[in-house]
């Protein structure tokens, strides 16, 4: 059974009708607790994007062996490898930016994000298909994280990619764990808001 | 029964291949692994120093390696130095210097190492371990470094490792031929971040910054507000030599302990203590024994 929207419509799908984070709502913990900034979001959005892709396309590869009774196990095992692959060359060749990420890009394992897109997709799809839904879906979680980064960086530390912009701390709260619930919330609803307004004049 | 052996034969295989590739990747990037980690310690080094790339340490400078081991022999313990021998950039050989555990001498036998293996961990063991001959076990234990400047010592660098809240903390310092400090790098540690993992942050490290010996000895933390303009001279925000006139009123006093973490900064605080205390012991007794037995050592 293999899908019949096309390359654009899926990698599109990833980033706004079935966005992870604004429209699934998952893989939440990262998307509230390191989206701080622009940067840590762009770097973690990176490191998930890579993963993501890697992952569906192997499983994809390895449909036809793997075993439906232990096929969660296996997701794990694949997420798990490809995470070490990536978190090692992280460590070899980018040593400043891995200081800061290291041990978030360690819990890449347990995105939930990932092991749904195997379940739901690749196991059933072409390689190709695969390719573009975990590209899509990894840009998606990009795109969301950035987003949340830009509007908590904004509103708690007045700057921009480090980058003192305002002059001046509009409200400390923004950069608070507490406060990504906040702003994932009002981010969710505004998307929602603005597919809505475009849905109903469509139809009119 | 036959459907269990297939999942336990494909899990094996799975793993087993999964264990292949991430195998491949730590022997591929394990090498530009070390050269990021050797060429931190070097900018650590430095920076302790006061140097930096554009400022390198002058030929009339040495940096000289002194690795500690302890040699077990039929149930006796004894320490054992790899030292260099020889005047400043004469580039002599090594020896290694067996001491007792209560501070006499016991012999010196000469090993055979270039000063560029010196520094590989797994050389230099092999050749101490030839040296000593099979009755004997050589173990590494640590390493220090003593920086000379046209003879005269100007300070010792020594790195090692504590336990802390949650892992061990590795640390590197420089401390000037009196034991105070000059200087105290965070290398390594997995502290909650915001809390423990404050050490790091400048406020907190430098601190340690010109505590005297005396002071060192007897270090604690007290769990006080610390004063606003100390804060600024410790995050270099002023002007350099006012911020290090700040930093000796305060040489005498314990270290402010991190807000929710009084833990870690206890940890760091005894265990620079320690290290302080017991290489100043040790060393002591190193250059005693290296005076009377007339061993010519660079530093």
């Amino acid at each position: 059974m293999a899908t019949d929207k096309t390359n654009f419509q899926l990698v599109a799908n990833g980033i706004l009708k079935e966005n992870p984070i604004f429209k699934l709502a998952l893989s939440m913990c990262p998307a509230v607790g390191i989206s701080t900034t622009v940067i840590n979001g762009l770097m973690l959005g990176t490191a998930v994007l890579f993963v993501q892709v890697f992952s569906s396309v192997t499983i994809s590869l390895l449909k036809n062996f793997i075993h439906p009774r232990i096929r969660i196990p296996t997701y794990t095992l694949t997420i798990a490898t490809w995470v070490t692959v990536i978190d090692l060359s992280l460590a070899a060749y980018f040593p400043a930016a891995y200081a800061k990420m290291g041990i978030f890009v360690k819990i890449i394992v347990a995105f939930a994000i990932i092991t749904m897109r195997l379940e739901m997709f690749a196991c059933k799809e072409k390689v190709s298909s695969s390719f573009w839904d975990g590209l899509g879906m990894g840009l998606g979680f990009l795109v969301g994280m950035v987003a949340i980064g830009f509007v908590r960086e904004l509103l708690g530390s007045g700057a921009i990619l480090g980058y003192d912009v305002l002059g001046f701390k509009p409200l400390l709260f923004f950069i608070l764990p507490s406060a990504g619930f906040f702003v994932v919330g009002l981010m969710m609803g505004f998307f929602n808001w603005i597919e809505a307004s475009y849905s109903a004049r469509k139809k009119r | 029964m036959k459907m269990i052996i297939t999942i336990i034969i494909r899990l094996t295989l799975s793993c087993l291949v999964a264990g292949t590739i991430m195998g491949m990747t730590f022997v591929f990037t394990n090498k530009a692994k070390k050269a990021n980690e050797f060429a931190r310690e070097e900018r650590v080094v430095y920076s302790l120093l006061g140097f930096s790339a554009d400022n390198p340490i002058p030929a009339s400078m040495g940096l000289y390696e002194v690795f500690r081991y302890l040699v077990i022999e039929a149930g006796q313990q004894s320490i054992g130095y790899l030292v260099p021998v020889g005047g400043h950039g004469e580039g002599g050989g090594f020896s290694f210097v067996r001491i007792s555990l209560d501070g006499a001498f016991v012999d010196k036998t000469d090993v055979d190492i270039s000063h560029e293996k010196v520094r590989e961990r797994g050389d230099r063991d092999a050749a101490v371990q030839a040296a000593m001959g099979p009755d004997r076990q050589a173990r590494f234990v640590d390493q220090t470094v003593i920086v000379t400047d046209e003879g005269k010592r100007t300070a010792y660098l020594l790195s090692g490792k504590f336990p802390g809240f949650k892992t061990n903390i590795a640390v590197m310092m420089a401390l000037d031929p009196a034991y105070s400090m000059i200087g105290l790098e965070i290398m390594e540690h997995e502290e909650d971040p915001g809390l423990g993992a404050e050490i790091e942050q400048d406020y907190f490290k430098n601190q340690f910054k010109y505590k005297p010996f005396d002071k060192l000895k007897t270090i604690d933390v007290v769990k006080e507000p610390m004063p606003a303009d100390y804060v600024k001279a410790l995050e270099g925000g002023i002007d350099e030599t006012a911020a290090v006139d700040i930093m000796k009123q305060y040489k005498d006093k314990d270290i402010y302990a991190l807000t929710g973490a009084t833990i870690s900064s206890k940890s760091v605080s005894s265990g620079v203590k320690g290290m302080v205390k017991k290489f100043a012991y040790r060393l002591d007794i190193l250059d005693q024994v290296l005076e009377q037995q007339h061993i010519g050592v660079p530093f």
